[in-house]
């Protein structure tokens, strides 16, 4: 049976916004519960910036075999298989490159430190490459290359909301829908007419911020930008997307993609990839039939694969 | 009397030889639902564990395509 959404939280997570609607107003303070814990065990095993993180315990390993959470595990996995079904576009050993950014802190202080001095010596070059990671799911065990350096926050926010939405659903037997910066997954019975989201650059924007709205069911949704998580590094503007071919921010056509597919690990995947993907991106997203939204830098808007046409005016670079 | 000594035997022969086949099939199948069980033990965790193989060889694409709405979205998508 349908309900409405009637019930909505929101709260600071990850350096970020999270967003939690459920369709029975009873379940929000439990289903608020079940986030907290599900994205503080995230936060354990996955931050780059807690020194007690076992992804900071792995990244300092020196190329030692390091036992793992089977939580870890789950998400380096999903990691891993972004970076295989991208062909290596969306890579986890992005690490080093983003560290080498003066991106090694909350973003928030990043932002505040203004423009940084460069931390790179030499050229860079292309990262690691996800083959360097070496994952015994069996045995809980990880190595890394002694060159590698994890940094799995393209897949493991999307891959933590996709597990927020499905836990909700199935504990309390409602409707959910979590957004954590903006990377959205929805689980168990849609409200009438199904969720409404608004798409556009920047998921801290107002409700009629410039975009569309559409409305989703099932699965997942996410967007990928250059133009929100972006810093200055000796007086160049870098962002957070890099391309693992050269170990720099993405140089790419689109300054927004958001993508609609079974979940919201899958969406982030093909929105990261098309980003660094440029142009290619368009007919790649045409052939594996996900629906997509795309913002050139000049404002203009692409859809593939039934994403509803934009007939609004063309957005603002 | 000595054809019939004869045929006996060979007939007793043929039986011992078809009762050891008999027995050595019965053993042999044993042997197959006992090595089956233990790989199945062995490895049964792992089939649990590992994912569908349609999530695991391809971006999943969404049951149906975002439909268009008019107004405000209850949430917003954009990058973070």
């Amino acid at each position: 049976m349908r309900t409405m959404a009637a019930a909505r939280d929101r709260f600071a997570v990850f350096g970020t916004t999270a967003v939690l609607l459920v369709s029975t107003p009873r379940a929000l303070k439990q289903a608020r519960g079940v986030l907290d814990a599900e994205l503080a065990a995230v936060d354990l095993a996955c931050s780059r910036f807690r020194p007690d993180s076992e992804l900071t315990a792995l990244n300092a390993a020196g190329g030692a075999a390091m036992k793992v959470s089977e939580l870890f595990a789950d998400i380096l996995s999903a990691a891993l298989r972004a970076a295989r079904l991208t062909g290596g576009d969306v890579d986890p050993t992005c690490g080093r490159a983003i560290t080498a950014l003066g991106y090694d802190r909350d973003f928030a202080e990043v932002r505040a430190a203004g423009d940084m001095q460069p931390r790179l010596t030499g050229s860079v070059s292309p990262v690691p490459g996800w083959r360097n990671v070496h994952l015994d799911r069996q045995r809980l065990r990880v190595r890394l290359a002694r060159a590698a350096q994890l940094d799995l926050g393209a897949t493991a926010k999307a891959w933590a909301a996709d597990r927020c939405a499905d836990a909700v659903a199935a504990r309390l037997d409602c409707g959910a829908l979590v957004s954590l910066g903006g990377d959205i997954a929805v689980a168990g019975p849609a409200p009438d007419g199904g969720w409404r989201v608004r798409v556009t650059d920047d998921h801290a924007a107002p409700p009629d911020a410039p975009g569309q709205t559409v409305t989703v069911q099932a699965g997942g949704l996410a967007t990928s930008s250059t133009t929100v998580r972006a810093w200055t590094v000796g007086g160049r503007q870098v962002h957070h997307i890099i391309n693992p071919a050269t170990g720099e921010p993405a140089v790419s056509c689109w300054r927004t993609v958001s993508v609609a597919a079974g979940s919201c690990v899958d969406a982030n995947t093909a929105s990261t990839a098309a980003v660094v993907r440029g142009a290619a991106a368009l007919p790649w997203l045409h052939d594996v039939g996900l629906p997509a939204r795309l913002v050139r830098t000049d404002g203009s808007v692409e859809t593939t694969a039934g994403w509803p046409s934009d007939q609004g005016p063309t957005e603002a670079a | 009397m000595r054809q019939d000594d004869r045929r006996r035997a060979v007939a007793a022969a043929r039986d011992q030889g078809l009762r050891r086949i008999t027995r050595l099939t019965w053993r042999a199948g044993v042997v197959g639902v006992v090595c089956s069980a233990l790989v199945a033990a062995a490895f049964g965790h792992d089939v649990r564990r590992t994912t569908a193989p349609s999530q695991q060889g391809t971006i999943v694409v969404p049951g149906q395509p975002p439909a268009p709405a008019q107004g405000a979205g209850q949430v917003t998508s954009g990058a973070s």
